[in-house]
């Protein structure tokens, strides 16, 4: 055998067996980081340029949130607005507050508000917003109750898996079309109506696409 | 409505040389050059260049790149970045779309463009405008790119200073200034425009400056020339023809579907004379003598090969018949054409008195257009398939006219307006020596190309789509040209530019097309919303044809030349892509191989095969039809071709061979537009140039040329090397009438084909509804787990290779809306070309038959052993069939490619590894695999891995990508998708207005396709088969429909209808068969004897 092995192989077992110990080091790491739940963002809360308080707005002074996300029956983005949008209303309250600097400045020049992106899909994901909406599953199965977030956290895993959970059985997670934006709002199964969801799915044909043309394009 | 936007241009473009520098930065880098001199050299799988070493080490400082930036993945903070204030009509995500026109000579196109955020991303025909439907052509197509092309004009310069706009203002009152009064010295030479709005302002600029000169130049004539009117009518009129009404039509040397102005509207309504229906319904008869092989030519029921200089005679000939008179005897001596051809096909037209039509190739002298208009007059077809219209007469001088002034010292000042003619001006002018010669030279181009290289002063153009102005169709209809964007590099817009050169008080163009509109504010509103100003469509006039004074007209006639191999001629052709040259920058368009030849990126010497066998050149591969053996001038999309050096009167060019059949005997074609010497890195060397032999007295064609040998070769970029569908029934046709006619054999694309020796398909369903077979029958005991079919729609395609008439516009259609990338000829001639939907060229002669495969060893095989002199063409539009048992997704081990619940076969990018196997199993061969990462790199940069120097597609270039489409990367296999992101925006969109009901359903004819929403012909037909009203549905339930290999049990969702040819019994090149018809029966019921070139004549249906 010694023809075939040189005397340095006698190192290769342990050589080996040290590889596959880190290699499978690596693999387990890699998997708890990348292939969990966890990974996908949920409690990311960054730093906004400026503290929009949701829980204010949309909670205690009980604003739609169509009033600013407005194209959210319309196009598949929500839309962040404008500043003017905001200066609607700051125009007349709060004029000089020094955290709506960044608004105002923006409403004057132009350049963009630098909103930090919370609930980001891939490049390769067209989610559409208006087409859910329209069809009774409400903001706060995605986003969470963002009408008691002072400061706005990632709510939801956003994993194709936890988007398949709905898509493959949404009588679950439906509500009753008039409940879509209010956020206290139960699903229809919760209240114990489940048979009216599953009716309603039947009805109004609600077959969430669980094929890749669904999303992917 | 489109209003005008305050709005400043984005803040990253304003800097807009910016990108062109950073390709500047490239070509200069010794890297640079390098990299063109040895790229993707001979088998790109393989690794040269880099040793292994070499590679091992960037793969392990790769990794550890990779190790230390995992930190860095997992959080990467993203902006969202709203506007300051809201846009007018603006919703984030969801496209505008505005009326607008694409100029081209003396007509336009009008279109709708997309508008993504002001970004204006695809062009489709504006549906308002009936005559086009809709439909778009491949140059409208392909326009948008230019927009955004990093090497455009992007600064007004003089003597190589930066104007600014204040500077582009002050010179151009300067020159109203010093030319105030007579205007001497002062000259103009323009492109030929429709513009109400120009033409206004040039009345003005001659009223100011009487003395000087304007002048305009087109270098190829897409238009009937005025003078064969004037002689004919003693009218200024043109033609416009009604090809939907015409039975019987013939063309002499015209090519109506493309190079003729209105050739949009002419296929469109040709396609509506070629649609059947149901074997009962009319066709059309399309005769057509042409020299050069062109579309129309490929559509013809009977084509006669003649020398562009023969025409004349040929049009005297059967004009002899149908006017029945001797007085043109004369003209017809020479002809060598078989009289019964001629006789045949005058008998054919009067038996079709006020339904047939003749029409002359723009190209043609004044004597062929008059006898054009006397048959038309005397067949009774004016005001029935020909109307004449009014034109106001152009009253511009010619580019001769302003040679002579400038020899003659008398231009002071000359400000060359578009056009190109340094590059494109008639040889015998040597204009870019006279453009020396003026002492001041204002140049206003889109591009920096050879005049403006010639010129002083160079003002930076807009593009169509940043400018204001307006237009006139083909039929004189106005439509307006307003801006999708504001000038991406502060280009001046040409109205604005005549208005300040007028000195007019309010100089923008909006202001000037205003005015021109007659200044209503509400009337001016509608004319931008609807895309066009309804019935202002030219009259048609009553003209009476006067045989008399025609009689002028045919006194300078040019002369009957007899044709040889020393004494050839010439042709030149406005090219299908290039057109003039004017879109040689254009990748998509440089890419799109050319509809006859399949040669991208190049132009070529189209030279008869009779012609290279007498030159000595047929290759010896050129013959493979079954005997692929032999060594092949092709390989893998490579043409060997032979340089050969053209002379004509004295002047040289130099270009590459390729042997076109079809074409007359001793007519060489060259087209124009190639061989730019100062256009961006595209458009400069893509082929030659064939401008440098061309001159004034032979504009179209020219006789007296010779072909000599250079002993060189150079590789041109084929897409088609394989021009026969060797017996096999790819392309299903049959003649409409006849023994084994439509009429006869509704049944003909099933009956006597491969299908009825193949296993059933469908068993006992074959005769349910498509729905039904669509979604519940058993997908033929495969052993793969098919789908479930529940979708709501079922989706579906059907091509009607009928009136497909193989334009190539769904070509670039597809690649604009599907964000598919430029790969460049190294590319090309590897066979790695991206496009999701080809056109299948096949040529047939009849000539294929069983023996050749036997004896294929012998000494002097039989079978079809030449190219073919005198073929017939089939075109195919070929994409993903979309197969319901699809042999794609059983061989992928990544399950990337799967069907969706609605029978669309569609991808998944980020799955797939890129093993390849799909293209492999794919019987159409029609997916496309992504071996470089050709969307990051420039067109003509190595991709060279993650630490590679990269050279990114700059920024501007990324904003013409659909964002609705995913980009796709290295490593990826992708194909035709049946505009999935259309079909699911359909989708949404009805779910949407369907909110808390049921109503779901899309109505049929809301989701098109990108190929289909083109088509000129309305070839191709997308929709839901599982509605048995839907119109896809019913062109599938024709007897015509059948399915590209379907005997293999893959169940197609794309589906063709097979394609009628209607020739004349009498004529004596009647063929009782389809040549390709007749190639199938000798392959595969070979008569018994030697009688194979017969057809055979035997039904042979009935095998199931």
């Amino acid at each position: 055998m010694s023809k075939i092995f040189p005397k340095s192989a006698n190192a290769l077992p342990l050589q080996i067996i040290i590889f596959l110990g880190i290699l499978g080091g690596v693999a387990a790491a890699g998997i708890t980081y990348y292939a969990t739940p966890a990974y996908l963002r949920v409690g990311y809360q960054p730093v906004q340029p400026v503290p929009f308080d949701h829980s204010l707005h949309a909670g205690q002074l009980g604003m739609d949130c169509r009033y600013c996300h407005s194209s959210v029956e319309k196009s598949g983005t929500s839309s962040v607005p404008a500043a003017q949008t905001c200066m609607n209303c700051h125009s007349i309250i709060k004029t000089q507050s020094p955290l709506l600097e960044v608004v105002r400045q923006s409403y004057a020049t132009g350049e963009p508000v630098p909103w930090v992106k919370i609930h980001q899909t891939p490049d390769y994901v067209y989610f559409n917003h208006s087409v859910h909406v329209a069809r009774g599953v409400s903001c706060v199965e995605c986003h969470g109750k963002v009408n008691e977030m002072a400061v706005v956290s990632h709510d939801q895993p956003h994993s194709m898996s936890w988007c398949l959970d709905c898509h493959r059985n949404p009588a679950e997670r439906i509500r009753d079309p008039k409940d879509v934006f209010n956020l206290d709002s139960q699903t229809l199964a919760a209240q114990g109506k489940l048979a009216d969801a599953q009716k309603f799915v039947h009805d109004w044909k609600v077959k969430p696409p669980q094929s890749c043309s669904g999303c992917h394009r | 409505m489109k209003r005008k936007f305050d709005h400043s241009a984005p803040a990253g473009l304003s800097t807009g040389p910016k990108y062109w520098r950073s390709l500047d930065e490239l070509a200069d880098t010794p890297g640079f050059r390098e990299h063109l001199a040895r790229e993707f050299p001979e088998g790109a799988s393989s690794m040269e260049g880099v040793d292994r070493r070499q590679f091992m080490k960037l793969m392990a400082a790769s990794f550890a790149l990779g190790g230390l930036g995992l930190a860095g993945c997992r959080r990467p903070e993203a902006h969202i970045l709203p506007y300051g204030k809201s846009v007018e009509y603006t919703v984030p995500g969801l496209p505008l779309y505005f009326a607008t026109a694409m100029p081209l000579r003396k007509s336009a196109i009008p279109l709708l463009a997309e508008t993504h955020q002001g970004r204006p991303t695809k062009l489709e025909g504006n549906p308002s405008y009936l005559p086009h439907g809709g439909a778009s052509s491949l140059l409208a197509q392909a326009s948008v790119l230019d927009l955004y092309d990093p090497e455009r004009a992007t600064a007004h310069t003089k003597k190589g200073d930066t104007l600014s706009a204040t500077q582009v203002n002050d010179l151009l009152a300067g020159i109203n200034k010093a030319y105030a009064g007579s205007g001497e010295g002062l000259a103009f030479l323009a492109d030929e425009s429709a513009s109400p709005t120009r033409a206004r302002l040039i009345a003005k600029l001659k009223a100011q400056f009487p003395k000087a000169i304007w002048a305009e130049y087109e270098p190829v004539q897409d238009e009937p020339p005025v003078a064969a009117a004037q002689a004919a009518f003693g009218r200024n009129v043109k033609p416009l023809y009604r090809f939907a009404q015409a039975k019987r039509i013939l063309s002499l040397d015209a090519d109506f579907f493309h190079a003729e102005s209105g050739s949009l509207y002419y296929a469109r309504e040709f396609a509506k004379g070629r649609r059947v229906t149901k074997p009962t319904d009319p066709m059309n008869r399309l005769y057509v003598a042409e020299s050069g092989f062109s579309l129309t030519g490929s559509m013809a029921d009977h084509r006669l090969r003649l020398a562009s200089n023969h025409i004349l005679a040929l049009a005297a000939a059967i004009g002899a018949h149908v006017l029945e008179t001797r007085n043109f005897d004369p003209l017809a001596q020479g002809l060598d054409v078989n009289p019964k051809w001629v006789e045949e096909c005058a008998k054919d037209l009067l038996a079709h008195r006020g339904e047939s039509l003749v029409v002359a190739g723009a190209h043609q002298p004044v004597a062929v257009h008059c006898l054009a208009y006397a048959m038309n007059a005397k067949l009774g077809n004016v005001g029935k398939t020909v109307d004449f219209v009014e034109v106001a007469p152009s009253g511009a001088s010619t580019i001769a006219a302003l040679a002579t002034a400038i020899k003659a010292g008398s231009v002071k000042t000359l400000l060359v307006l578009n056009g190109n003619p340094a590059y494109n001006a008639p040889a015998d002018l040597d204009f870019g020596a006279l453009l020396k010669s003026v002492p001041d030279v204002i140049r206003f181009g889109y591009y920096r190309d050879e005049t403006s290289a010639l010129a002083g002063t160079h003002l930076a153009a807009t593009h169509f789509l940043e400018s204001w102005g307006d237009a006139r169709t083909v039929d004189g209809t106005i439509v307006p040209v307003q801006p999708m964007i504001m000038p991406l590099f502060n280009g001046l817009m040409e109205v604005e530019l005549l208005a300040r050169l007028a000195g007019e008080a309010k100089p923008e163009a909006y202001e000037q097309v205003f005015a021109t509109r007659g200044g209503d504010k509400k009337a001016f509103e509608k004319f931008l919303h609807d895309g066009l100003v309804a019935g202002s469509a030219y009259p048609a006039v009553n003209v009476a044809f006067d045989l008399q004074r025609v009689g002028a007209a045919f006194a300078k006639t040019p002369a009957f030349v007899a044709l040889s191999k020393d004494n050839l001629e010439v042709r030149f052709t406005t090219d299908h892509k290039m057109d003039d040259g004017r879109f040689a920058n254009n990748g998509w368009l440089q890419e799109c191989p050319d509809p006859m030849t399949k040669i991208s990126w190049d132009n070529a010497i189209l030279v008869s095969p009779r012609l290279a066998a007498e030159l000595n050149i047929v290759p010896a591969g050129s013959a493979i039809q079954v005997a692929r053996k032999e060594e092949a001038e092709f390989v893998q999309g490579k043409e060997n071709a032979r340089v050969f050096e053209l002379t004509l009167n004295g002047r040289a060019l130099r270009g590459p061979v390729h042997i076109q059949p079809g074409l007359s005997n001793y007519t060489i074609v060259v087209p124009l537009g190639y061989g730019r010497t100062q256009s961006g890195h595209i458009g400069t060397g893509a082929g030659f140039d064939a401008y440098v032999i061309r001159a004034s007295d032979g504009l179209g064609f020219a006789t007296g040329a010779k072909l000599t040998d250079t002993g060189k070769r150079m590789m041109l970029a084929n897409t088609q090397e394989h021009w026969s569908m060797e017996g096999r029934d790819i392309v299903r046709e049959a003649n409409l009438e006849g023994e084994q006619g439509y009429a006869v054999n509704p049944k003909f694309v099933r009956e006597n084909t491969i299908d009825s020796h193949s296993p059933p398909v469908l068993g006992k369903d074959a005769d349910k509804d498509l729905a039904f077979i669509a979604t519940t029958t058993p997908r033929g005991n495969s052993l793969y787990e098919t789908p479930n079919f529940d979708g709501i729609h079922q989706w579906g395609m059907s091509i009607d290779l009928n009136t497909c008439i193989g334009c190539n516009a769904c070509v670039v259609a597809c690649q604009a809306e599907n964000n598919i990338p430029i790969v460049g000829k190294e590319q090309v001639m590897r066979g790695r070309e991206m496009h999701w939907i080809r056109l299948d060229r096949y040529y047939s002669d009849g000539k294929v038959d069983a023996r050749a495969m036997a004896d294929l060893l012998s000494k002097e095989p039989s079978g079809n052993r030449d190219l073919p002199e005198d073929p017939q063409v089939s075109m195919q539009p070929m994409t993903c069939q979309h197969c319901e048992l699809a042999p794609c997704e059983t061989v992928c081990p990544v399950n990337a490619t799967v069907h969706d619940e609605e029978g669309i076969n569609v991808m998944a990018y980020n799955r797939c590894i890129g093993t390849r196997y799909c293209a492999n199993n794919c019987p159409y061969k029609v997916r496309r695999f992504n071996f470089f990462d050709f969307n990051k790199r420039a067109t003509d940069a190595l991709y060279m891995g993650p630490l590679g120097h990269q050279s990114e597609m700059p920024e501007l270039v990324k904003m013409v990508k659909n964002p609705d489409v995913t980009v796709r990367m290295r490593g990826v296999m992708e194909k035709c998708t049946y505009c999935v992101q259309r079909v699911q925006q359909g989708k949404i969109a009805q779910k949407r207005k369907a909110g808390a009901s049921g109503n779901v359903e899309i109505p049929d004819g809301t989701v098109r396709t990108a190929c289909q929403q083109v088509c000129p012909a309305e070839a191709i037909v997308f929709g839901n088969i599982k509605d048995p009203a839907s119109e896809v549905s019913r062109l599938k339930a024709q007897d015509r429909d059948y399915a590209v290999l379907g005997y293999l049990n893959i169940r197609p969702r794309t589906t063709y209808l097979g394609k009628l040819r209607n020739p004349n019994p009498h004529m004596p090149d009647y063929s009782a068969l389809p040549l390709s018809r007749v190639e199938y029966n000798n392959k595969n019921h070979p008569a018994h004897g030697d009688d194979h070139g017969s057809a055979h004549a035997v039904k042979q249906g009935g095998h199931e």
